[in-house]
Parts: C-alpha cells; structure tokens; sequence
C-alpha cells in the first residue's frame, strides 16, 4: 500500500516536473518539424503528411491565437495536391484572415485555385495538377529558369 | 593647435570605450531595424555537403524558432513547392535569385537564406564525432541588402561515461558509436544550432511584431 502511494507520488511529481520543464512557445506547433521532415524523407506518403498537419491543425486550434503563422496554408497547400480544391480556399482563407503578412499570397493561391476549379468541373481526381498559372516568373540570373 | 589639443583626448577616450568591451561585440542592427521586417521568406536551403537527407531535414527546423521570434514565417513546404512551379527547383538557383523579386511573388519583407556547410559524422575507434555547420543571411526585399547574417557550426561527441570498470565504458561507447552510425541524429543538432543563432542576445534576431519584446532597445536575443 505505502509502496504504491509513494510511487503514485513520485510519478506526480515527474510529471510536475516533466511539465514545467517543457519550453513555453507562443504557439501549438505539435510536431509540425518532425512532418515536415518525414515528408522530406518519404515523399510518396503524402496522405500521412496531409494527415499530420490535420491532426497539428486540429490541436493548435483549440486555443485562439496558438495557431502558427502559415499553418493554415500549410494544409491548404497539402489539400490542394490532394485534389481537394475547395477545403484547400477554405484553409487558404483562414491563412488570410489570421495573418495580413500573407494576405498578397493568400490572394494569388486563392485567385489560381478558383481558376482551376473552374476549369476542371467535377471532383478532382487529385495528384497532378497543372503549375498554378498567374504569378509572374521569377528571373534568375543565368537564364536556367523556366 | 586648440583644436587638436582636444581631439586627442577624444580620440583616446574613443579607443578606451571600444577597448573595454568584455562581452562579445555587438552586432550593428541599424539596418535590420531600418528595414524592421515583419514578414519572412523562409527559402530551401543551398546543400554544400553530401549528405542528400540534411537540406529537407534543416528546412523543416527553421520555421518555428523563427516563427517564435515574432515574424511571419511562409509556409515552408509551400513555397519550395511554388517555387519549384515556378522553374526553381534547385536552392541555387533561388539563392541567386533576386531579393526584391522574390519577395514581391509572395509579399514579404524579407528572405532567409541558409546553407549547409557541414554535415558529418567522423567515425573514431569508440566514440563518433557529429559535425554541423550552417550559414544563414537575412535580406532586405525593398534594398536587397542584408541586414542580418551569422556563422555556426556545432560539435557533437558523446561523452564516455567515467566511473564503472574500463571495459564497460569502452563496451558502452562502442554500443553508442554503433547507434550514431547506424542513424546519426542530426535533428537536435539542428534545432541547437537555430536556437543559438536566433536567441543570442546581441547578435540574436530582433524580437518581431508579433513578440512580447519587440521595439525595445535591447530587443537582440531572449
């Protein structure tokens, strides 16, 4: 009996400590560095990646102002090579409305995206999408860029 | 003569001030605060090593100490890919790429260019020594100038434990050399790494506009 109190009292006490040694951070990143290169590292698993950054998505959502700067976009972005083009505006939009930093993006995303939906009538058989068209290339010196 | 006479002393006085630093200097951020970025683009990272895994592994440990900082941080994984649609998929290209028009694409204020310049991990008879070195420039999107830079590098070399009978402490470091080559660990190394070159106070990163910090004086590191 007292063998199993002191060890309820030793593991509360861990995770006391355990607790407040995490590193505070201004927002709920989740494992968002570890997806990111797990996509890295096995890019044919995209439906785990887009999974993650749900479950991220998800999590950081449920405090206001804990979601991270381009998450929201993050997702859409993942969305969108999925072929799911409508829940892609959806994050694109929440990306827009949380951050004006991204807002000169956002709009681009957003502007190429309707485009495309409106070009391909229909549920998006996903996977290979055409190179969303409207923003002007970028020259690189050299002349190697398209 | 008059004149003379006083700017000695001055210049004296000068020399003493610049002299007494213990600390390590600071760093100028005239510029950066000229700029005072709120938003940055985050671009892939210019591999200068062999290993193929490190510019996918270090790109994705960037967003968030910086993203703490205070700034708006792009979408990593995003831009890579726009930029790859947009005919720049090798990071040298888009390093040589021009600052104002790059930032333009996708309306940010600045660009964060890193490059690895290490990364290995030195084999020895019972212990491996894990290497990493990182570049990073910050630049201006309406000048191109750049008003932030640091150098890193970060060694790693398990320490073997000391106490215990010489042989298990050379078992336990074969065991441990045979772990780290079997998967070197890189992604602490990593996020050490940023955490330092970001959160040194002086020659750190500004606090951004979205940190507590930010606007005061000393706002260089936490």
């Amino acid at each position: 009996m007292t063998a199993r109190r002191l060890s309820l009292l030793l593991l509360a006490a861990f995770a006391a400590a355990a607790t407040g040694c995490a590193p505070r951070t201004a927002y709920l990143w989740g494992d968002y560095d570890s997806a990111l290169y797990a996509h890295y590292a096995n890019p044919q698993d995209s439906e785990r990646y887009l999974e993650r950054l749900g479950e991220i998505v998800q999590k950081a959502e449920v405090e206001k102002d804990k979601v991270p700067p381009g998450l929201y976009a993050e997702y859409g972005y993942a969305l969108f090579e999925a072929g799911r083009l409508d829940e892609a505006l959806t994050y694109y939009r929440k990306e827009r409305e949380e951050w004006e930093e991204s807002r000169v993006f956002m709009d681009k995303m957003i502007r190429n995206t309707q485009r495309l939906k409106e070009n391909r009538p229909g549920p998006a058989p996903g996977g290979e999408l055409p190179p969303p068209a409207g923003i002007p290339p970028v020259a690189a010196p050299g002349g190697e860029a398209k | 003569m008059n004149r003379r006479g006083l700017l000695l002393p001055l210049l004296g006085f000068l020399l003493l001030a610049i002299g007494c630093g213990g600390a390590p200097p600071r760093k100028d951020y005239s510029a950066f605060l000229a700029a005072n970025p709120r938003s940055i683009l985050v671009v892939p990272v210019v591999n200068n090593t062999t290993n193929v895994e490190a510019p996918g592994l270090f790109l994705s440990t960037l967003p968030i100490p910086v993203a703490e900082r205070g700034y708006y941080v792009f979408p990593v994984n995003m831009v890579k890919r726009v930029l790859e649609d947009e005919g720049l998929s090798d990071p040298d290209l888009v390093h040589m790429a021009d600052t104002g028009r790059l930032c333009s694409l996708f309306g940010a204020d600045s660009v964060l260019y890193v490059s690895i310049e290490a990364w290995t991990a030195q084999y020895m008879v019972i212990t491996t020594q894990v290497t990493v070195e990182f570049d990073y420039v910050m630049k201006d999107g309406k000048t191109g100038d750049t008003i932030w830079k640091e150098h890193k590098r970060v060694v790693y070399a398990p320490q073997q434990q000391s106490g215990g009978s010489p042989l298990a402490a050379l078992v336990a470091a074969t065991l441990q050399a045979a772990v780290t080559k079997a998967a070197p660990n890189y992604m602490p190394l990593a996020r050490q790494a940023n955490d330092e070159v970001i959160n040194t106070p002086g020659v750190g990163l500004p606090a951004g506009p979205h940190h507590k910090e930010y606007g005061k004086s000393t706002n260089s590191g936490r």
